[in-house]
C-alpha cells in the first residue's frame, strides 16, 4: 500500500485495528535499493540523477531559438535565471557577480527541483532530506567562499582578517577570535547544510504523519473512520505549506552562500 | 540561438552525463568483481571531474 | 505518562524561534504599514531572518527523532 515496501509498520498495522499505529520516523527514510545490494542504486540518488537531466533539458530547450520576444517556455527559463542573477548574485555580491552567477544558479535550481520532488505525486521524497546531500553542496559552499578571499587578499591576510577583525581593541581580541574562528570554519558550513536538511526532514515527517494517520484511521472503528477526512484535509494544507517551505529554502540556501562569497569578496578593511 | 551553439549544449549535457555513467559503471562493475565498497564513488567522482574538465577544454578556452 | 525525554527538549527548544519568528515578523509588518513602498525591500530581509530563527526550531525537532 506504501510504496515503499513491506516495513514492520505494514505489519503491525495489518495485523491491529485501532492500537497499532507505528508513527513514522527516521527508518523510513532508509529506502532500499533498486536493484543490486549496494547502496548506490536507492531511490535518492535515482531522484537527483532525474533531477539533474530534468534541469539540464528544460534550460537547454528553453534557450535554444531565443527570440527578442519570447515564448512562455524561454519566459520561465530567463524569469528563474534572472531571478537568481539580480537578486541573488547583483545585488548581493557587487561589481564582481558575474562569475558566480552560474555557480548560484546551479545551487538555487538543484536544490529547488530536489525539494519539489517531495511533493510530486509517484516521487515524494525530498531527496535533500538524506542528510549527506546538503552536507556535500554546503562543503562546495564551504570551498568556494574560503577559496575566493583566498585568492583575493592573499592567505595570509585572508586568515588574520577572520580571526583578528580590524577596528576591534585589542582586549576584545580573547573573546572575539575564537568565536570567529569557530564561526567561519565551523558553524557556517554546519548550520547551512543542517538548516535545509532539517527543513526537508521534518516536512516530509509531517506529511508522512497526517496521510498515513489518515489511512491507518480509515482501518478503524466507524468514529475513527470519520475523523479520517480531517486528517487528509490537513495533509494536504501541509502540501501547500511545504512546497512554499521547499521554495523558501532554496531560496536561503542560494542567498546565503552569496551572502558568504560577497563576505568573502569584501574589501573594505 | 544558433544552431553551433544548441549543439554545444547538448554536448556538454551528453559530456558530463557520459562521463557519470561511463565511469561510475566502471567503479560499479569493479566494486562486484572485488567485492568493495567504495570503488563506485570514485568511479562517479573519476568520471564527474574528467567530464567538467573535458567540458572546460573543449568550451572554455576560447 | 510516556515518551522521551526528546519531546520535551524539543518542546523547550521550540520556545525561542516561535518568540523570534514573531518578533521578526512584527517589525517587517510594522516597516510595512509606516511606509508601503518598502516592502519589497524588506520582504527577503523577513524572510531571511526568519529562515534562521526557523532553523533552530527545526534542529530541535530532527534531534529530538534522531537521537
Amino acid at each position: 500500500m506504501n510504496p515503499r515496501g513491506v516495513s514492520v509498520r505494514d505489519l503491525l498495522r495489518s495485523s491491529s485495528e485501532g492500537g497499532g499505529f507505528v508513527p513514522p520516523s527516521s527508518g523510513d527514510f532508509e529506502l532500499p535499493p533498486i536493484f543490486g545490494d549496494n547502496v548506490y542504486t536507492t531511490k535518492p540518488i535515482a531522484l537527483v540523477f532525474l533531477s539533474v537531466i530534468l534541469i539540464s533539458v528544460f534550460f537547454i530547450i528553453s534557450s535554444r531559438k531565443a527570440a527578442v520576444v519570447p515564448s512562455k517556455l524561454q519566459f520561465a527559463g530567463e524569469s528563474v535565471y534572472t531571478f537568481v542573477r539580480n537578486d541573488l548574485a547583483k545585488d548581493v555580491i557587487g561589481h564582481d557577480f558575474l562569475r558566480f552567477v552560474p555557480y548560484l544558479f546551479t545551487l538555487f535550481t538543484f536544490i529547488l527541483v530536489n525539494n519539489l520532488f517531495g511533493i510530486i505525486p509517484l516521487l515524494q521524497f525530498p531527496t535533500m532530506s538524506r542528510v549527506s546531500f546538503p552536507y556535500v553542496l554546503a562543503l562546495t559552499v564551504y570551498l568556494v567562499f574560503h577559496y575566493v578571499g583566498i585568492r583575493k587578499q592573499g592567505a595570509i591576510k585572508y586568515f588574520k582578517e577572520i580571526m583578528f577583525m580590524p577596528g576591534v581593541p585589542k582586549a576584545a581580541y580573547i573573546l572575539i577570535t575564537p568565536l570567529e574562528i569557530l564561526t567561519f570554519f565551523l558553524v557556517r558550513p554546519l548550520t547551512l547544510s543542517l538548516r535545509l536538511f532539517a527543513n526537508m526532514f521534518a516536512g516530509h515527517l509531517l506529511l508522512l504523519v497526517f496521510i498515513l494517520g489518515g489511512e491507518h484511521l480509515l482501518q478503524g472503528v466507524i468514529g475513527l473512520k470519520l475523523i479520517s477526512p480531517f486528517a487528509f484535509a490537513i495533509g494536504i494544507v501541509l502540501t501547500f505549506f511545504e512546497f512554499m517551505v521547499q521554495c523558501l529554502q532554496a531560496y536561503i540556501f542560494t542567498l546565503l552562500a552569496a551572502l558568504y562569497i560577497a563576505g568573502a569578496l569584501a574589501d573594505e578593511h | 540561438m544558433a544552431n553551433r551553439e544548441e549543439n554545444a549544449m547538448w554536448s556538454i549535457f551528453g559530456y558530463l552525463l557520459s562521463g557519470l555513467l561511463f565511469w561510475g559503471g566502471i567503479g560499479y562493475g569493479l566494486d562486484k568483481w572485488l567485492g568493495t565498497a567504495y570503488l563506485t564513488l570514485i568511479g562517479l567522482l573519476v568520471g564527474i571531474s574528467g567530464a567538467i574538465y573535458l567540458v572546460w577544454l573543449r568550451f572554455g578556452r576560447q | 505518562m510516556e515518551g522521551t525525554l526528546n519531546l520535551v527538549g524539543f518542546g523547550l527548544a521550540a520556545i525561542g524561534p516561535g518568540i523570534a519568528t514573531g518578533l521578526i515578523f512584527a517589525a517587517y509588518i510594522n516597516g510595512v504599514a509606516r511606509q508601503p513602498e518598502a516592502r519589497s525591500v524588506l520582504q527577503p530581509i523577513a524572510f531571511l531572518g526568519f529562515a534562521l530563527a526557523e532553523a533552530l526550531a527545526l534542529f530541535g525537532l530532527v534531534l529530538a527523532f534522531v537521537l
